[in-house]
């Protein structure tokens, strides 16, 4: 029997990133989008007990769901937080070593994590596109003791150099490179998600290194899209596909109004465990 | 390390601009200028603008144009046509772009700010000059600012091209021997800062979470409040836990009802997303002009403003929509 199964490239960006929450920790972000969707989704589903602060000082808040629209500008966001303090405040707490995790989304990364949210294409001064700048993901990524970075699969996004290096990661790769650029020990990169792939660092090199790869792809697809060459873990896993509920909770009550879930289509078959990609699904459509 | 004295060395160093701390040109400015009697300050927007933001000003406001930010300001420093401004844009809004399409700004500081034509357009044409830093970064510049040293040491920022592109400096921490940023005090001309409720002298109440509306005001030599609600002093001096920035502090006190409008006060109104929508598409389609001439200059104040291009009516549902205030004024 062959079950049709549909999705969005951040659907599955934002499910594999929530797997990855430890319950009864604390994490940071930035004010919104995928991190904080992800942060949610887990949440509903496995770990109501983590907390998260964000940049604008609210510490642990209780989201209502599903979500509000205009998630930025609603006041509904900061409901029943514990404090509601300010941005230098949450750095502070960050900076003291209470935060375990920062989640952030990148529009370019390289071999050692470090990524950018500036600009791409051009000179720092003639930018052909420039986006907000690091907001605060440079403090979230130097101060919290982990960091999860969220970003999409493309060969112009996992970079061999950066057009600009807005956030660090292990900088130049070397050992205490980032105690020497004055950045706390300890800290940096974690993992990296994207909607086929998962990855780590090694601890010896910094180097970034594959991990876990969707099951309708490879490991010679998700190394065709990258620009440089990752480490590949001798013994890869398999990133199960969002499930129904998972999608369910996502599309109902995290992102209702779906502007930050939506993205590329990705359509699958799968036929007793096997999963193929195809252009049209058969059954379930979007 | 030998405890001899000597030069802390610098390790490293940005290459990017900045304001040049001064904190004693700034007690001098106190001293001289902020009156600590106290003195009805209210004004219009039109006195308050025209008075304290010049040409050539650093500007820095909080928190933004889409929640509790000063947009009625903003539009009354776009309306008198102020020029050459150089900007604080820390977890900015479309703020940056509305004050950019009024050809109001020459330099921003970067922590996060919304992108689109306008700021592409404007820095391709070399218009606007832009310095790196973060939102954390820039709302610690005005943290030293506001406490009266020239700099303070910071462990973010360093190894990256935002430090490149900053006035930070890595240094050897005379105490411990570990490499540490520096980053230089932020003492801005004049701080906008749209308050929940203040009394005639200034005495400031902000609610909800905020991003650095203290450090914000007492960094800067001169603080014009906006303020959704006028209250008594006795009303600030039963309840003086709540108030978060000084009369002292205060050169201006502007009554603005819907002073974020088009954004969110929390507890108060909600953003009039339509509005913002308006926005998105005048500058995706180059029609910020258009976009200016309807809510800025066709009209002489906020005040017409919210009479005759918001209505009563949508006022009203702004406010009755936002139902949740817990927190805020329960």
């Amino acid at each position: 029997m062959t079950t049709a199964l549909a999705f969005t490239d951040n659907e599955a960006t934002i499910t594999y990133t929530s797997r990855l929450m430890e319950e009864d920790r604390l994490y940071f972000v930035a004010i919104g989008g995928p991190p904080l969707l992800a942060i949610l989704l887990s949440k509903q589903l496995r770990t109501p007990a983590i907390a998260y602060v964000v940049e604008d000082g609210t510490i642990a808040p209780e989201m209502p769901m599903p979500t509000p629209p205009f998630m930025i500008g609603a006041g509904l966001a900061s409901r029943r937080a514990v404090a509601w303090t300010d941005m230098n405040t949450v750095d502070f707490h960050a900076g003291l070593g209470y935060i375990d995790y920062g989640v952030l989304a990148a529009v370019q990364v390289d071999e050692f994590g470090n990524f950018n949210s500036t600009f791409t294409g051009g000179e720092f001064d003639r930018p052909q596109r420039r986006f907000g700048g690091p907001g605060g993901a440079n403090e979230i990524a130097s101060l919290c003791w982990r960091t999860v970075l969220m970003t999409r699969l493309q060969k112009r996004k996992f970079v061999r150099k950066l057009d600009f290096m807005s956030s660090p990661g292990f900088l130049d790769g070397s050992p205490g490179a980032r105690q020497r650029a004055g950045l706390p020990p300890d800290t940096g990169p974690w993992r990296v998600v994207t909607e086929r792939a998962m990855f780590d660092f090694d601890e010896a090199t910094r180097r970034m290194q594959l991990i876990a790869v969707a099951p309708w792809s490879s490991v010679d697809e998700v190394l065709a899209d990258m620009e440089f060459e990752p480490l590949v873990l001798r013994d890869l896993a398999v990133l199960d596909p969002p499930s129904e509920d998972e999608l369910a909770v996502l599309r109902t009550q995290v992102d209702p109004t779906g502007r930050t879930i939506a993205g590329e289509w990705i359509m699958l078959e799968e036929t007793g465990g096997t999963f193929r990609r195809v252009r049209e699904a058969s059954g379930a459509k979007p | 390390m030998a405890n001899t004295p000597g030069a802390i060395r610098i390790l490293d160093e940005g290459a990017g601009a900045f304001r040049p701390p001064d904190p004693d040109g700034s007690r001098a400015f106190v001293r001289e200028h902020k009156t600590r009697k106290l003195v009805d300050k209210r004004m219009t927007e039109q006195e308050a603008v025209s008075r304290f933001v010049f040409d050539g000003a650093y500007v820095s406001y909080d928190t933004n144009t889409w929640r509790r930010g000063p947009s009625s300001l903003m539009r009354e420093i776009i309306r008198q046509k102020r020029r050459d401004l150089w900007i604080a844009a820390k977890f900015n809004a479309h703020d940056a772009t509305l004050l950019t399409a009024g050809g109001c700004v020459s330099k921003i500081d970067v922590g996060w700010m919304e992108v689109g034509r306008v700021i592409t357009e404007a820095m391709q044409a070399g218009r606007v000059k832009l310095y790196e830093w973060t939102n954390g970064a820039l709302a610690y510049r005005h943290l030293a600012g506001a406490l009266g040293v020239p700099f303070l040491p910071l462990r973010y920022v360093g190894g990256t091209d935002v430090f490149r592109q900053s006035g930070a400096k890595l240094i050897e921490d005379p105490y411990t021997g570990a490499a540490v940023c520096l980053v230089p005090a932020l003492n801005p001309d004049v701080a906008l800062i749209h308050v929940n409720q203040c009394d005639i002298y200034g005495n400031a109440r902000v609610f909800g979470p905020g991003l650095a509306p203290v450090e914000t005001a007492m960094a800067s030599k001169r603080v014009i409040l906006s303020t959704e609600e006028i209250i008594d002093t006795e009303e600030i001096r039963k309840h003086p836990a709540q108030t978060k920035i000084p009369y002292y502090a205060v050169d201006a006190v502007v009554y603005a009802p819907f002073g974020c409008y088009p954004g969110t006060v929390p507890g108060l109104y909600r953003a009039d997303l339509p509005h913002l929508m308006e926005f998105g598409v005048a500058q995706a389609q180059g029609k910020m002009d258009e976009y200016l001439e309807k809510w800025v200059f066709s009209v002489a104040s906020h005040t017409e403003m919210l009479e005759k291009r918001v209505g009563l009516a949508k006022l009203d549902q702004l406010r009755a929509e936002e139902t949740h205030t817990e927190g805020y004024y329960t």
